[in-house]
C-alpha cells in the first residue's frame, strides 16, 4: 500500500496515460444500416416508372415493405452472430436489444407485406378485399417459392408469439429458445420466393447479387462465429470444473480449469455462455459474468440460485466438461475515459465489478466500489473485496437494509457527500434492473454525465 | 439505461413508417412519362390511307397524315449490329423497336434492359437526343445512331409524302386500318394492344407492350400468344385469360377493349 501511495500524483499521470476510451462502433454501423435501407427503396423506385390507381398503390406498399421486410431480416439474423465488434465493442446487452427491436419491426412489415399484395392481387384480379383468403391460397398454389415462403411465414408469427413478454415469461426458457432456433428455418423458408417472384429482382439482375451478397455474407458470418471459432475455442483449452463453492447461502462459485486460459483474450467485465455437460444440463447455454481476471489455468464465475439452471450448478461434480463460447460483453477497462472510476455492485452483480475491481489500472483513491445487498451476510466475496481494497488503496462501500428492513438511500445527496469528486468518475454498473435504474437517476442528479456511466442490462 | 417508452416507440415507429410509405407512393406519377407521351403521340388510327384516297370516311380522317415505316442504318458497336425501325404517324413516331440488337451472353441481359427503355425514350423524345441507359452505353450510342439517320431519312420522306424506303407496311385496303389500344398497367408491367381492324373484324391482334424480365417473359410468351387468337376469334374483348398468367390478361383485355372503342368510334 506504501508504494502505490508514494506513486501519488506521477502515478496517476500514468494510469492517465493508458487511458483511451474505446468509441463504440455503433453510431457508424446504425449509418450503415440506414444507407443500406436507403439503397434498398432507391431499387424499387428505380424499377418502378409510374404508380396508376389506388391498386398500384397498394401492390406497390407491398414491395416495399416486403423488401425492407427482406433487408431488415438478414440484419436481424446477423445482430445474433455474435460477432466479435457487435459483441465486444457494442455491447451483447445493446445489440439484444436492438435484435428485439428490429425483430418486431421486422415481424410487422412481413405482416402488412403479406396482407397488402394479397389484397392488391386480389383488386387486379378483379376480386375485392373480401376474397383475400382465396386470393393467398391462389398465389401459393400458382406461384413460384411461395408454399415455402407461406410455412415460412407462419413459423415468424410463431416465433413473434412466443417472444412476447407475458407468454415468454410463462415459457421455460429451452422451449423459448428451441422456437426460437427455428427463425433461421423460417429465413432460409422465404428468402426463395423474393427471388424468384420479387419484381425488382427478376428486372434487376444486380440487385439479385446483391441480395445473394447479404444473405451469403450473414450466413458465412453465421457459421464462422456461432460454429466455427466456439468449436476451436473449446478443442483448444478443454475446460472442466474444478470446484464449485458456496460462498453465500444462495451464491456459488464455480471455478473452471483448463489450458492456456489466459490466450482466450477474456477481460475483467466480460462474460462467457456457459454450457456444462451433465444430465439435464446439456442443452441450453447460460451467459455468466467472470467474477475474477481470468488466470492461465483457471477462470470463476460466480452465480445466484434464482433459475433452474443456476440451481443445479451447486450439484456440478468436478471434472464436468464445460462447453463456452465467447468472450462477450462491453463493459470493460476500454469504456473508462477517466482517471477515477466507482464501480455500483448490486446482489449478484458484483460479479463483473469484483473482477473490475481487482485489475481497472488506477491509484490509490482512484477507485471506488459501492456494493449494495439485503444484509450483510448476503455481501458475497467481501473477504476478498477487503482483501483488494487494502492491497490496492481502494475504497469500499456497502450499503445494506437497516435491520428493520429499511432500504438504504441511495440519491444524489448521498452520494455526493460520500464522494465529493462524483461528477469526475467514471461508473460502472451492474444490478437487478430497478435498482440500476434508480442509481442511474442519482448519479445523473449529481452531475455524472450519462456518456460516462456504463451499464449492461439484459432486460428487454 | 434512459427510460424506455414502448409504446411512444411503437406508435413512432408506426407513423414513421407508414408515413415513409405514403409519401413515396405519392411521388410517383400516375403514369409512366415515356409510356404516356408514347400512347398520346401514337395517333389511335394509324391508317396508311394518304395513298389510297378511295379510302372513304376512315381514311379520309387520316388524310393529312404520313404513316408507314422507316428504317435506319445499321450500326456496327462494339457488341454487335444496332438498327432501328420507327413507325411513323402524322410526321411523329408512335414507335421505335430495334430491329436488330447486340446478342449473346452478357449482350442480351443488356439488350433486354436498354432497348425497351430506348425506345420508350425515342418515342417521348421525338428526336436522337435520348439519355444512354447505364450499363449499356454501346448499344445506346449505336441506336442513337441509327434512330438519328432513320429520322433523317423520315423527314426527307416526309417532305417526298412517301413513307420512305422500307415502309411495306402500308396496307392498301381502304378497310383495313390498325387501332392502338391504351397500355394497361399490371403489376408484371404495361399491356398494350393493337388490332388490325378489317370490314369491322378483328383481322390480326398483337401485344406491342407485354411484361418482361424474369419470369414474366415466359408467361408473356405463354399467354400473348392464345390471348391474340382469342381476341380475334371472339372479334371483342370477352376473352378468357389464359391460367397463370392472370395479370397479363387482365391488362390485355383492357387494353383490347380501349381499341375496340378506339375502332368502334
Amino acid at each position: 500500500m506504501s508504494t502505490t501511495l508514494a506513486g501519488g500524483r506521477a502515478a496517476r499521470r500514468q494510469t492517465m496515460r493508458r487511458i483511451r476510451p474505446r468509441r463504440s462502433p455503433a453510431v457508424p454501423l446504425l449509418l450503415a444500416v440506414w444507407a443500406g435501407a436507403a439503397a434498398v427503396l432507391w431499387l424499387w423506385w428505380h424499377n418502378t416508372p409510374s404508380i396508376a390507381d389506388d391498386n398500384g398503390r397498394i401492390l406497390n406498399a407491398g414491395r416495399i415493405t416486403g423488401l425492407l421486410a427482406g433487408y431488415l431480416m438478414a440484419l436481424v439474423v446477423l445482430q445474433m452472430a455474435r460477432v466479435p465488434a457487435l459483441e465486444r465493442r457494442v455491447g451483447s446487452d445493446r445489440v439484444a436489444r436492438w435484435h428485439a427491436m428490429s425483430g418486431r419491426y421486422t415481424l410487422c412489415l412481413i405482416v402488412a407485406h403479406v396482407f397488402l399484395i394479397m389484397w392488391g392481387y386480389a383488386l387486379q384480379a378483379g376480386k375485392s378485399l373480401g376474397d383475400i383468403v382465396q386470393q393467398t391460397i391462389d398465389s401459393i398454389n400458382q406461384l413460384p417459392d411461395m408454399g415455402k415462403a407461406a410455412i415460412g411465414t407462419g413459423l415468424f408469427v410463431l416465433i413473434g408469439l412466443t417472444s412476447i413478454g407475458p407468454v415468454r415469461r410463462r415459457m421455460p426458457y429451452d422451449t423459448w429458445y428451441h422456437v426460437h432456433l427455428m427463425t433461421y428455418a423460417a429465413v432460409f423458408l422465404t428468402f426463395w420466393h423474393q427471388i424468384t417472384t420479387g419484381n425488382d429482382f427478376a428486372v434487376e439482375p444486380m440487385a439479385k447479387t446483391f441480395w445473394y451478397g447479404l444473405y451469403g455474407t450473414v450466413t458465412a458470418l453465421l457459421i464462422w462465429y456461432r460454429i466455427i471459432t466456439p468449436i476451436r475455442l473449446n478443442l483448444k483449452h478443454r475446460m472442466r470444473v474444478e470446484a464449485v463453492i458456496e460462498e453465500t447461502p444462495g451464491i456459488v462459485s464455480v471455478l473452471i480449469g483448463g489450458r492456456k486460459l489466459h490466450r482466450m483474450g477474456a477481460e475483467a467485465g466480460q462474460f462467457f455462455r456457459w454450457r456444462f455437460l451433465a444430465p439435464g444440463m446439456r442443452f441450453s447455454s447460460h451467459p455468466y459474468s467472470l467474477s475474477a481476471a481470468p488466470r492461465p489455468d483457471m477462470l470463476r464465475i460466480t452465480v445466484k440460485a434464482i433459475g433452474d439452471h443456476s440451481a443445479r450448478l451447486r450439484e456440478l461434480t468436478p471434472g464436468t466438461r464445460v462447453w463456452a463460447e465467447g468472450p462477450y460483453g462491453a463493459m470493460t477497462a476500454q469504456r473508462r475515459s477517466r482517471g477515477k472510476v466507482l464501480l455500483v455492485a448490486g446482489g449478484v452483480g458484483i460479479t463483473p465489478m469484483r473482477a473490475l475491481f481487482e485489475t481497472l489500472p488506477g491509484a490509490a483513491g482512484d477507485i471506488t466500489l459501492l456494493y449494495r445487498a439485503n444484509s450483510t451476510q448476503d455481501l458475497a466475496l467481501w473477504d476478498e473485496l477487503a482483501k483488494i481494497a487494502d492491497e490496492r488503496g481502494a475504497r469500499l462501500m456497502y450499503a445494506v437494509n437497516s435491520p428493520d428492513g429499511e432500504r438504504p438511500d441511495i440519491s444524489a445527496e448521498n452520494l455526493q457527500r460520500k464522494i465529493p469528486d462524483i461528477d469526475r468518475h467514471d461508473v460502472f454498473m451492474c444490478g437487478p434492473t430497478g435498482f440500476a435504474q434508480s442509481v442511474y437517476e442519482a448519479l445523473r442528479g449529481a452531475g455524472v454525465p450519462a456518456r460516462r456511466i456504463h451499464h449492461e442490462s439484459f432486460e428487454m | 439505461m434512459r427510460k424506455s417508452h414502448p409504446i411512444r416507440r411503437v406508435v413512432l415507429a408506426t407513423a414513421a413508417t407508414v408515413s415513409g410509405v405514403v409519401l413515396l407512393l405519392s411521388l410517383k406519377p400516375a403514369s409512366d412519362p415515356a409510356a404516356a407521351s408514347a400512347a398520346g403521340a401514337a395517333p389511335q388510327q394509324t391508317a396508311a390511307g394518304q395513298k389510297a384516297p378511295q379510302g372513304g370516311q376512315q381514311g379520309g380522317a387520316q388524310a393529312s397524315s404520313g404513316a408507314g415505316t422507316v428504317t435506319g442504318d445499321a450500326t456496327q458497336t462494339q457488341y454487335g449490329t444496332v438498327q432501328v425501325r420507327l413507325t411513323v404517324s402524322n410526321g411523329k413516331i408512335a414507335k421505335a423497336e430495334a430491329v436488330q440488337a447486340p446478342k449473346g451472353g452478357l449482350s442480351d441481359q443488356k439488350t433486354a434492359l436498354a432497348v425497351p427503355k430506348l425506345n420508350q425514350e425515342a418515342v417521348a423524345a421525338q428526336s436522337a437526343q435520348i439519355d444512354a441507359v447505364s450499363g449499356a452505353t454501346y448499344t445506346s450510342n449505336g441506336y442513337k445512331k441509327s434512330l438519328q439517320s432513320a429520322l433523317d431519312r423520315m423527314k426527307s420522306a416526309g417532305s417526298a409524302g412517301s413513307s420512305g424506303p422500307g415502309a411495306p407496311g402500308s396496307s392498301g385496303a381502304a378497310q383495313t386500318r390498325t387501332v392502338t389500344g391504351k397500355v394497361a398497367q399490371t403489376q408484371y408491367g404495361p399491356v398494350q394492344v393493337r388490332i388490325t381492324v378489317s370490314g369491322g373484324k378483328i383481322a390480326k391482334a398483337e401485344a406491342v407492350q407485354a411484361p418482361k424480365g424474369g419470369l414474366s417473359d415466359q408467361k408473356t410468351a405463354l399467354a400473348v400468344p392464345k390471348l391474340n387468337q382469342e381476341a380475334v376469334t371472339a372479334g371483342n374483348a370477352n376473352i378468357d385469360a389464359v391460367s397463370g398468367a392472370t395479370y397479363t390478361s387482365t391488362g390485355y383485355k383492357q387494353s383490347l377493349q380501349s381499341a375496340l372503342d378506339q375502332a368502334g368510334g
